[in-house]
């Protein structure tokens, strides 16, 4: 849910109080008639106050604290657990990785260099990152303490999307750190929840190869479920057009 | 109220085939525009002045009625087949091209006929309104040419209904499922025109409005698919929509 435009006023005079409006659109790179509509609303979107917060240099995690709809934010979160590392590389990163491992040692060159990680979040972080966590009953618990409908919920899942809002309650719900969720919707960076530069490097290295290798499995069979169907949908849809287009 | 919705409809229709013509000239789903020009000739030929100027050229025997239940046959004929193929329902497809649909079909043109002959004709009459007066036989004769009129479209209807229906509840691009929901309402249109001799005369109005909303919701679910492939037409599925960055 959006922050109220007086409380995001208030905490603006706090950090920022000689900054006009317009001042602040400049430096956060939101358009001025967007913050206009979201004060006038009296709604201001979660992305405006991170663009804000990181414009006037506050941590985004320090600033969405400052609300009380944040108010898991102000604890000292956890550290992120191995799953939800390696569940924030993207698919192609695991694939590089099982292509890597299977490369027999040349014992004369030197270990390749590993390329940098694409950062998160990738194209399925969401659904990867709550399969990471989930013990088998978190979206019963996550629907129980947000009244959110289970196929609502999955439907968020499925388009790669989680209201900031439910990915805080998806992590309280799975004990682990709020701001997780938060990167893997994209709110923020790994940076900013506090993940060391390579946390998910790391994460990599200590999977098996064993793991590493039905890990990339799991991932590839879901996203040919995903494009299995979206290529009957297209047939489908062409088939029509064909006949009555 | 019924001149309204007569001459809307023949300028809808009419519109949709001047609409249809290029696409027509590059030889793009030609039976569309078969529909389109048939179906405003229908509509013409429901019209009290157009038809009484056609009838009174053709020999005021009201064999224009005879030929408009012709176009209305190969017009339901063309669409439902078009339908059919569409929707990927091989089973409807069987029923109206197949031998079985062919015979329903001759079956009601050969009644038809024989209807119209054995009636007393004479006299031109839009939509035949003043020939079952004139005696207890000619209205029995007149009663049975018209259902044989309906009975046809209402085949096809039942044919395709499921389809349509079907269509409306998958994940198919918006204009498609609005134009299956647009279809699925004038094929019901077309089956409640069965139940017209049950009617009360003094719910009469009820006919026409019936009779037009079928023809409108059918050029209109028809139009809705053909006006989604120019706008909504989308990219084949790919692996690059989850490895791009």
């Amino acid at each position: 849910m959006p922050v109220p435009a007086k409380a995001f006023q208030r905490w603006l005079q706090g950090v920022a109080p000689s900054a006009s409006m317009a001042d602040i659109s400049r430096i956060s790179g939101i358009k001025r008639t967007t913050l206009a509509q979201q004060l006038v609303r009296g709604k201001v979107a979660e992305s405006t106050l991170v663009s804000v917060s990181r414009a006037v240099g506050i941590n985004p995690v320090t600033a969405l604290a400052v609300f009380d709809t944040f108010a898991d934010l102000r604890r000292e979160p956890p550290l992120p657990r191995p799953e939800e590392l390696v569940s924030q590389i993207a698919t192609t990163d695991l694939l590089h990785a099982v292509i890597a491992r299977s490369i027999p040692d040349d014992p004369g060159a030197p270990p390749a260099p590993q390329p940098p990680l694409i950062p998160a979040p990738h194209t399925t972080s969401v659904r990867n990152w709550v399969d990471a966590i989930d013990d088998g009953e978190l979206r019963h618990r996550v629907s129980a303490a947000t009244g959110i409908a289970p196929q609502n919920y999955s439907a968020q899942l499925t388009a790669n999307r989680l209201t900031p809002e439910l990915a805080i309650a998806t992590a309280v719900a799975a004990g682990v750190a709020p701001t997780s969720g938060l990167v893997a919707t994209g709110l923020i960076t790994e940076e900013e929840a506090g993940w060391a530069p390579d946390a998910r490097q790391r994460a990599l290295a200590r999977l098996s190869d064993g793991e590493l290798a039905s890990l990339a499995g799991d991932r590839l069979q879901a996203i040919g479920r995903t494009l299995r169907r979206q290529e009957q949908d297209h047939e489908r849809t062409e088939k029509i057009w064909e006949n009555l287009g | 109220m019924i001149e309204i919705l007569q001459w809307s409809t023949l300028s809808v229709c009419s519109a949709l085939a001047v609409a249809r013509i290029p696409s027509a000239v590059r030889g793009r789903n030609r039976s569309l525009f078969a529909i389109f020009v048939l179906a405003t000739l229908a509509i013409l030929l429901s019209i009290d002045e157009p038809y009484m100027a056609v009838d009174s050229w053709l020999g005021s025997e009201n064999y224009a009625n005879l030929i408009l239940r012709f176009i209305i046959y190969v017009t339901v004929f063309l669409a439902g087949r078009g339908v059919a193929k569409a929707f990927d329902d091989s089973r409807a497809l069987r029923r109206l091209t197949g031998p079985v649909g062919v015979g329903v079909l001759a079956l009601i043109m050969l009644a038809t006929v024989v209807l119209f002959l054995l009636a007393d004709t004479a006299g031109s009459s839009t939509g035949l309104a003043a020939l079952p007066g004139r005696s207890p036989e000619n209205g029995l004769l007149i009663g049975f040419y018209a259902a044989a009129g309906r009975l046809y479209p209402a085949y096809v209807a039942v044919c395709l209904l499921p389809a349509t229906l079907t269509a409306v509840t998958q994940s198919l691009p918006g204009a498609v499922r609005v134009g299956a929901a647009l279809l699925s309402l004038g094929f019901f249109a077309l089956i409640l025109g069965m139940l017209f001799p049950v009617i009360p005369d003094s719910l009469g109005f009820l006919q026409p409005v019936i009779n037009y909303t079928a023809v409108l919701a059918l050029m209109a679910g028809l139009a809705c698919i053909w006006i989604g492939r120019v706008l909504l037409r989308r990219a084949k599925p790919s692996l690059r929509a989850f490895t791009e960055k």
